[in-house]
């Protein structure tokens, strides 16, 4: 009976710790695929709330019941509570510092002229496939 | 296990030291470097399961913090820096037309 149960916890655990991983590997494939600061911000941080909190889940599974499951959880609780604020500093950063700002993002001061473009390619997709 | 875990993690972390070298501006290398700091801290974690020291939990903790820290203060600085020197080179565009000026009255 104790031997199914071990069984059970290395299969979570491994399970969860291969789930963190994977997600490091897609946050690097999306940092190293989007070209611009702020699309690459949104893959690294995804690493930075769920890799960290499902590798550090399947690390307390390992841990079992004590002190440092304890201190692993809040370090993912932190994280939580830390990464938009960085993300947003960085965010700012960007904004404050790049003067050719426009050329990478595309900002839309009132979105009427938004829903206008976007229904004027939707005509154009019609009329090409009625062509 | 956690001996594969932590070569993977390597692998990554070079990957991200890739990025921030080749990031072409300030806030891409910030970003690849907070990333560095959120594969160390599930590395840290890692190594005190293996070796099994509880300690090395407090220091995974201190690191999270010191690189929350580390993000913020560096921001702020660049903004800080980048003004003031946009402002010293609005006061020598206005100071030398103000020598035009004179010079031609």
């Amino acid at each position: 009976m104790l031997g199914m149960i071990e069984w059970v916890r290395l299969l979570a655990g491994g399970g969860l710790l291969a789930c963190g991983l994977g997600i490091f590997l897609i946050e690097l494939y999306g940092v190293f695929h989007f070209k611009y600061v702020l699309n690459r911000m949104h893959a690294a941080a995804m690493g930075d709330t769920l890799g960290i909190s499902f590798s550090l889940v399947g690390l307390m599974i390992f841990s079992g019941w004590n002190f440092t499951t304890l201190k692993m959880g809040l370090i993912v609780v932190f994280l939580w509570l830390a990464s938009p604020v960085s993300s947003h500093l960085l965010a700012k950063l960007e904004v404050a510092t790049n003067e050719r700002l426009l050329e990478n993002c595309k900002a839309y001061s009132n979105l009427e002229k938004l829903e206008k473009e976007l229904a004027g390619k939707e005509e154009k997709a019609e009329g090409g496939k009625g062509q | 296990m956690y001996i594969a875990m932590l070569v993977i993690l390597a692998f990554m972390l070079f990957a991200c030291l890739v990025r921030a070298v080749k990031g072409p501006r300030v806030s891409d290398r910030i970003v690849a470097v907070n990333m560095m700091g959120t594969m160390v801290m599930v590395m840290i974690a890692a190594l005190s399961l293996l070796l099994d020291e509880g300690f090395l939990i407090d220091i995974c903790l201190i690191y999270a913090m010191v690189s929350f820290l580390a993000v913020i203060v560096i921001s702020k600085v660049y903004i800080g820096v980048y003004e003031e020197e946009r402002r010293k080179q609005a006061d020598r565009a206005s100071k030398n037309e103000g020598g035009v000026f004179v010079g031609d009255d």
